[in-house]
């Protein structure tokens, strides 16, 4: 044949071929070829759950934050109505320190007050004491019994006195109702 | 430095000058060396009871020293890969993710078989043709000394490589498309020629250069060590990414769902461009 050609060599070299061929693919490539996709699926599962991971993450920080939000707003309700209660109760303690002294205050003016009375009518009594003490004393030293004699007919005349004008009158008041 | 520059260059010369009057010494002229690469047709090697040519014993011993070292990484390397590899870890998973890339990107159907055809159709064109760096002798019949040639440089390896491609792409065609496919294939009836003669012609055009270079001992000094490199470690990476992307890009056609209305599409597509082109 032209250049040599021979069918029984080419079928050679295809045995050859064959022979390597199956070889290779299974001593060689099939193994390296499972290794890869082995390695692949790995790769792929780990960024799956990565990616799941990051998810959960994200959610967890989601939820942290939504929880963060709620707790300050319950901090801060909270702060509000401590305040409130703070000055609702610091409102009530004046209130009633400013009670207490208004009725300590009130009390002690009406204990004043009637020790004041007191101390009033202590000193009319004993200003009146005083009075008739003096005044006995004055009538000790000055009373005679020509003095106390005037004194009563003075007294007796006076008293006459007014009987008679106190007559002359109802008699005037009579005649009037007679006319 | 200098005595050593100059001991150097005077047994350079003294070697040439010597080469150059006494010959190569050898039977054959560059005639009949040239003649016995292309054709083959007189150093044969026995090989079980055989004559075959020496690129057969080439690849047989492509062959077992591939298998043996794919034995050895299965059995010490494969079990000790990592999750983060190491380099020669990384080199098999390149290796592997590049056919089979290249096989995923274009096929829709049996992507695996396809993988593992290019994968080791690839391995065996890159390593047989680094093969004839290693100059190794065989002997022959006529109980001559014959440096073994890369496999795909004898037409019979480069024919054996080109039709169990165009096979894998027909069975493709005729498995996922039934006779139609099988026909869609075999229009494309070149393409096991075209690619053996690719094959075979590249990795021939740089022997011969080679075996040129060689022949002559003048030229036998650094020379060969850019010719060595320029026609056999480019023919060998060229090669193997022409053929395997080639098988990839047909086998990807021949698992292609065959429509009926194809034709008719692209008939209506050509009236349209051209409408449109001359508009």
């Amino acid at each position: 044949m032209p250049l040599n050609i021979d069918i029984l060599q080419i079928l050679l070299h295809m045995l050859n071929f064959v022979i390597l061929a199956g070889g290779l693919t299974l001593l060689l490539f099939n193994p390296v070829r499972k290794f890869i996709e082995k390695r692949q699926k790995q790769f792929e599962a780990r960024e799956a759950e990565n990616r799941e991971n990051a998810q959960k993450n994200e959610n967890d920080r989601i939820e942290y934050e939504r929880k963060l939000a709620e707790f300050e707003n319950e901090a801060e309700e909270m702060r509000q109505r401590l305040e409130q209660e703070a000055a609702d109760t610091a409102k009530e303690y004046i209130d009633s320190a400013k009670a207490e002294a208004d009725a300590i205050i009130a009390k002690a003016e009406a204990d004043a007050e009637k020790r004041k009375e007191q101390i009033l009518d202590s000193a009319q009594t004993e200003i009146g004491e005083l009075v008739i003490s003096a005044a006995q004393k004055l009538l000790a030293d000055t009373a005679t019994p020509e003095r106390t004699q005037d004194l009563y007919d003075a007294f007796i005349e006076q008293a006459s006195a007014g009987a008679r004008k106190k007559a002359d009158r109802n008699g005037q008041q009579a005649q009037g109702g007679g006319k | 430095m200098v005595v050593w520059i100059t001991l150097i260059v005077g047994l350079l010369a003294a070697v040439i000058a010597v080469g150059l009057a006494l010959g190569r010494g050898e039977s054959e002229s560059i005639r009949e060396v040239m003649r016995d690469l292309v054709l083959h047709d007189r150093n044969k090697i026995r090989f079980f009871g055989l004559q075959v040519n020496p690129a057969v014993i080439s690849a047989y011993t492509v062959t077992g020293v591939l298998l043996f070292a794919a034995l050895l990484i299965r059995i010490f390397a494969v079990p000790r890969f990592k999750t983060v590899p190491g380099k020669f870890q990384a080199v098999l998973e390149k290796a592997v993710d590049f056919f089979g890339g290249m096989a995923e990107e274009r096929a829709s159907r049996w992507v695996t078989f396809v993988s593992a055809y290019i994968f080791s159709a690839g391995a065996y064109i890159f390593f047989s043709t680094l093969f004839e760096l290693f100059g190794l002798q065989a002997i022959s019949t006529g109980n001559k000394s014959v440096t073994l040639p890369a496999p795909l440089a004898d037409i019979n390896g480069a024919l054996a490589m080109g039709i169990m491609s165009f096979a894998v792409i027909l069975g493709a065609g005729l498995f996922s498309n039934g006779p139609k496919g099988a026909l869609r294939v075999l229009k494309d009836f070149s393409l096991p020629i075209s690619m053996s003669f690719r094959l075979y012609g590249a990795l021939l055009s740089g022997l011969l250069v080679s075996e040129l270079v060689y022949h002559y001992i003048a030229l036998s000094f650094v020379l060969p060590v850019i010719v060595g490199v320029l026609f056999t470690l480019l023919h060998a990476i060229i090669q193997t990414y022409v053929l395997t992307v080639l098988v990839s890009i047909f086998y990807g056609e021949a698992v292609e769902p065959f429509k009926k209305s194809d034709k008719k599409r692209s008939k209506k597509n050509r009236k349209n461009e051209s409408e449109g082109v001359k508009e």
